[in-house]
């Protein structure tokens, strides 16, 4: 019996399954196994299958993470093991393809990001989805992460004021030889989408800049777009993108940046609002806030240093408990999943809104045509 | 070692490798790596006929002296099958030395596994039949072998790996498609678990220790050190694949483990290669030390913390256990089946090594028409 002809009943175990095994599945099969260091197995999910053009990747991951089958085939297990969800982790340019194939089998679809290559693509799919009566969810993984809440609860407080500007940074070596994406022998896929490497990050960028600005239109924006490196199957590898746009609460400036030369790895968010600023990095997680502090304006420095210093202290040893106990900076993906199978499993929406995708998709869009390049 | 004519290409002979058999056309995956470029000398310098398969990023450029007639290479990358099965066309014999040795464990899960996997489903659209894989001894299984036993090759693998790094991982995995494939009826199979393979750029390795900051921790200094030099390694492996076209009744199916005669105790080899090249300073750790709080941290671990704490490779005893317990080493089996004899000793093997980094010399430079023999041997 296939997915879409049983009873809509939503009890769990949800019938899971992954399409494509590479790198980032560990992350979700970890998830779906009930081994995430982060996230206790609430018993919401059931692995059935797993499948990759590759025999030896697909029996390799069903048998580390305890799946039912391994398939090469998604039409076979989609038939097969008649999942009720499946997540769809191959490269970009096949995620329409391969996720339509599974809503018409009456799957939802969670699908690594970018969901698709453009947000025309992303308005078709979410037609289909719709037609079907599945929901689809892209991996905005990032702002499920603990330090991102925990800037997203300050800003909410309002102990900054209004948002205006965001500063948002990945540093990160894509252009050495023995990173995935430097690799000059065989290219990986993401060089084929239309900003190559660093289009596969402007939806981190996108998504967890629309969460901190809310509804902002941005109507003015440069964006310089480099291949500083220089090497040959890299279209870019340094983005700078200056948006200016306007809230109901006043004028915002936000900046991303994308540099593949300078280090440490990072990932940074800088929020400044009327009242004070907030930094956070989410690869080694720490939450800065300079704020009005109950001392009054004169003592307020001081007393921030002192906080903060004591609060990074805090950080340093919880990070350091953090490497030991393998909690990486892909925590956000796994409180994402169990948000999303929670509501799944109680027939609400996913976590991730066909609007909150759409408006990520068209901003990524944007930052990537020629209109605004200088 | 006496001198040999093989070594010159002006003189083939007629083209039949020392010891009798016939010239083979060999393909020899990973052959600019550290192993595989000698691995490609010997093969030449045997008479053979040589499809290098050279990634496309290399730079790799065949020296003018080698005749195009002997010896070509092909650009293709074993992560993908795009042009594989074209690119062996006419090939007799396999020599798989291609893996991935760093990186992630995803990473080297497409370096090791996945290029086996299509470089094997390319063999059989081409109908290649006969293989060399290349495999490692760090299949086996130390945890659970008592210290000082002899490791052979019917030693038991690990068959529970997950402790275990990422290379050892991949290639376990590696050596089961080996297995699929060989046991395939016409398929003919030699798997070779070569110890640590030193030489040139490659003196001071994992056997002897680990990194610790400026320092480097030197672990277990009194145990025999599984070595093979690069050279007598080389040797072993072309061996085989002539072995295994020659006689294959003898060799078909066979693992076969490689390292040299006069094995030193670590101590002993990092002497020789501290007194040679510059090394690093080192501080001394005794073996039963770190076992016993390898064992400790890792019972500790599983009982409050659900075995998901991660610690350093050196406090992970099945790791710590691959590298640094002491055992004992037998070639008995590859100089039975193969006729091999390592050429070098380990002094010898250090000489030419260090000799080799002095003159920046490339296996291929020895094979010029005015060499003969092993000239440069000390």
């Amino acid at each position: 019996m296939r997915a879409h002809d049983r009873p809509q009943t939503r009890r769990a175990p949800l019938r899971v399954a992954v399409m494509g095994t590479g790198a980032i599945s560990k992350e979700h099969l970890t998830y779906l196994a009930g081994r995430s260091p982060v996230i206790p197995d609430r018993g919401l999910v059931e692995l059935v299958g797993v499948c990759d053009q590759s025999p030896a990747a697909a029996h390799y991951a069903a048998d580390t993470f305890g799946a039912g089958r391994a398939f090469t085939d998604l039409a076979d297990m989609l038939e097969s093991a008649s999942p009720e969800v499946v997540h769809v982790l191959t490269p970009p340019a096949s995620h329409v393809g391969l996720a339509t194939q599974c809503l018409q089998a009456g799957a939802h679809v969670v699908c690594e990001k970018p969901i698709t290559t453009n947000s025309p693509d992303l308005d078709k799919l979410l037609e289909i989805a719709a037609d079907h009566g599945r929901q689809l969810m892209e991996s905005h993984n990032y702002r499920f992460n603990h330090g991102f809440r925990q800037l997203e609860n300050l800003l909410n407080s309002d102990r900054l004021g209004p948002v205006r500007s965001v500063d948002i940074r990945i540093a990160l070596p894509v252009t050495d030889a023995d990173e995935r994406f430097g690799d000059p022998n065989l290219p990986s896929p993401i060089h084929q989408l239309p900003a190559g490497v660093i289009h596969d990050f402007t939806t981190h960028f996108s998504y967890l800049l629309l969460r901190l600005t809310g509804d902002v239109v941005f109507d003015r924006m440069a964006t310089a777009w480099s291949n500083h490196a220089g090497l040959a199957h890299f279209r870019y590898d340094d983005l700078d993108a200056l948006l200016i746009g306007n809230s109901d609460r006043g004028p915002i400036h936000a900046r991303l940046r994308f540099e593949a030369d300078s280090g440490p790895d990072t990932f940074a968010i800088t929020v400044r609002g009327t009242e004070g600023w907030a930094e956070i990095d989410l690869f080694q997680p720490y939450l800065r806030a300079v704020l009005p502090r109950p001392v009054g304006s004169q003592l307020s420095p001081v007393a921030n240093h002192v906080i903060n210093g004591w609060q990074l202290m805090g950080h340093g040893i919880r990070n350091l408990s953090r490497k030991i106990m393998q909690i990486t900076p892909y925590e956000g993906l796994h409180r994402m999943l169990d948000e999303t199978y929670q509501a799944l499993t109680e027939d609400r929406p996913v976590p991730v809104t066909p609007a909150e995708m759409l408006a990520a998709s068209r901003l990524v869009d944007t930052v990537v045509s020629d209109q605004f390049r200088f | 070692m006496a001198s040999n004519n093989s070594d010159d290409l002006d003189q083939p002979g007629d083209g039949r490798p020392p010891g009798g058999g016939h010239s083979l056309n060999l393909y020899i995956s990973g052959a600019t790596g550290f192993v595989g470029c000698h691995v490609l000398a010997e093969a030449l310098r045997r008479g053979h006929t040589v499809t290098a398969v050279v990634r496309p990023g290399s730079d790799f450029r065949l020296p003018d002296h080698i005749p195009h007639d002997r010896c070509r290479t092909v650009s293709v990358d074993l992560r993908s099958r795009t042009g594989l099965a074209d690119s062996l066309a006419g090939v007799d014999s396999v020599v798989h030395l291609a893996a991935a040795k760093a990186g992630d464990f995803y990473s080297q899960f497409a370096g090791t596994v996945t290029a086996t996997e299509n470089l094997l489903a390319a063999m059989d659209e081409a109908d290649v039949r006969q293989l060399i894989g290349i495999s490692t001894f760090s299949a086996y299984d130390y945890l659970n072998l008592p210290a000082g036993s002899l490791l052979t090759e019917s030693t038991a693998v690990d068959t529970h790996p997950a402790l275990r790094d990422e290379y050892a991982q991949t290639k376990l995995l590696q050596e089961e498609l080996y297995r699929q494939w060989g046991g395939r009826s016409g398929n003919r199979l030699v798997v070779l678990r070569p110890g640590m393979v030193y030489g040139p750029d490659n003196l001071w390795h994992a056997l002897l220790g680990a990194d610790f900051g400026p320092r480097f921790l030197r672990i277990g200094s009194k145990a025999t050190l599984p070595l093979t030099y690069v050279d007598n390694c080389a040797q072993a492996i072309i061996l085989a694949a002539e072995r295994l076209d020659a006689e294959p009744d003898l060799v078909d199916g066979e693992t076969i483990n490689i390292v040299d005669d006069d094995l030193p105790t670590q101590s002993e080899y990092a002497e020789l290669v501290s007194a040679r090249t510059e090394t690093p300073p080192t501080v001394p750790v005794p073996w039963p030390l770190l076992d016993v709080t390898s064992r400790l941290l890792k019972a500790g671990n599983q009982r409050l913390l659900h075995g998901r704490a991660k610690f350093p490779g050196i406090a992970v005893p099945d790791r710590l256990h691959a590298r640094f317990k002491p055992l004992r080493y037998s070639n008995a089996k590859a100089k039975r089946l193969l006729g091999w004899q390592p050429a070098y000793s380990t002094v010898e093997a250090v000489e030419r090594s260090v000799a080799s980094m002095e003159r920046r010399f490339f296996p291929l430079d020895e094979l010029t028409p005015a060499t003969t023999g092993r000239s440069d041997r000390p």
